[in-house]
């Protein structure tokens, strides 16, 4: 396989979405869960992100840091550092985390307003 | 024993966490060098692709007229993610065939799903051992779905012949909800299906048999 002169030939260009300023909102549900998860260390953040994959095309992924390499917007909410990539920042405006309490799928959860669909488990969106 | 020239493509992928980025967007397990099918929402085929890992890069080889659509399907996804694609299909030709042939100096080879890949950078001759009929007839005599024939974008990786590069267990991937729920419902729809000639609606004729998707009653 010629790979050796793979740079003359240029990375395909990727269409970048125009980054939006992120409105986020929580539950109560969800900020008295994160109280519990964070306790009174406000040093770290809660990072919202976007991965691909998943059964309908982008999976959430929620993570607590310190801090992160990848460009992000921060927001204050309920006292919380949140963190959105800015990559993913046109799917997640306008989500709303909640946390759902029972023994089966419970857990954080996103409603999402730009989900044209999503899984069952509701783990990925489209 | 032979090699067949095909039209085809070459993507080139560069960066960080290639495979479970390819693993999260298509249908078999991708977790080193295999044969994977890329599926939309609805389970349709995009294309089926082999996985050639080379080094640190890991290179898709695609035999439809898919290119375009997978490659917008895979930047669609990127999302920040450090992985360039770069389209070196100009500078390459890509060959399948059974596997028992002296591949040049300087070829990559692949054991794929539908046979074996060989890829020559274009200073490389080579002279294909296999004609357009004798890839057909070796296709038909082994059951094997191809580009344009079977494997198109109009159906499903089970209606097509491509069972086997559905993986039962690697977790969620677009399309998995519909290929899951059709298997653990045995409910296919259609299947591949080579029979003896003449066939009406075939997608891949032969000389004495030929291969068609049929419905299934």
């Amino acid at each position: 396989m010629d790979c050796g002169t793979c740079e003359s030939a240029s990375p395909l260009q990727v269409h970048v979405p125009d980054e939006v300023e992120v409105d986020l909102t929580m539950t109560d549900k969800a900020r008295d869960m994160l109280t519990d998860a964070f306790g009174d260390d406000r040093s770290h953040a809660l990072l919202v992100g976007v991965l691909s994959g998943g059964c309908s095309g982008y999976m959430y992924d929620l993570q607590i840091v310190e801090s992160t390499e990848t460009p992000c917007q921060e927001l204050n909410i309920n006292g919380f550092r949140v963190l959105v990539p800015r990559a993913s920042s046109h799917l997640l405006n306008g989500i709303e985390i909640d946390y759902v309490d029972r023994l089966m799928g419970g857990g954080f959860k996103i409603n999402n307003p730009n989900a044209s669909s999503s899984c069952g488990c509701g783990e990925s969106f489209a | 024993m032979g090699l067949h020239h095909v039209d085809g493509y070459v993507l080139l992928l560069q960066g960080e966490n290639i495979l479970p980025f390819l693993d999260g967007l298509s249908s078999n397990l991708v977790n080193g060098p295999c044969t994977t099918v890329f599926t939309d929402r609805a389970a349709k085929i995009i294309d089926a692709c082999d996985v050639l890992v080379i080094g640190e890069n890991v290179a898709l080889v695609g035999y439809g007229d898919e290119k375009d659509r997978l490659t917008r399907h895979l930047l669609d996804h990127l999302l920040g993610q450090n992985i360039q694609i770069r389209d070196i299909s100009s500078l390459n030709k890509i060959y399948i065939g059974d596997g028992e042939e002296d591949y040049p100096p300087g070829a990559t080879v692949h054991e794929g799903w539908f046979g074996t890949v060989c890829i020559l950078g274009n200073s490389i001759d080579f002279e294909p051992t296999w004609t357009e009929e004798d890839w057909r007839e070796h296709r038909i005599q082994n059951a094997i779905p191809f580009a344009k024939h079977e494997v198109t974008s109009r159906h499903h990786p089970f209606a097509c012949g491509l069972a086997e590069l559905v993986h039962s267990s690697k977790g969620c991937y677009l399309g998995q909800e519909v290929l899951t729920r059709m298997r653990s419902r045995g409910k296919f729809g259609h299947r591949l299906a080579v029979k003896e000639n003449p066939v009406t609606g075939a997608t891949t004729v032969g000389k004495a048999h030929s291969l068609s998707i049929e419905r299934i009653q």
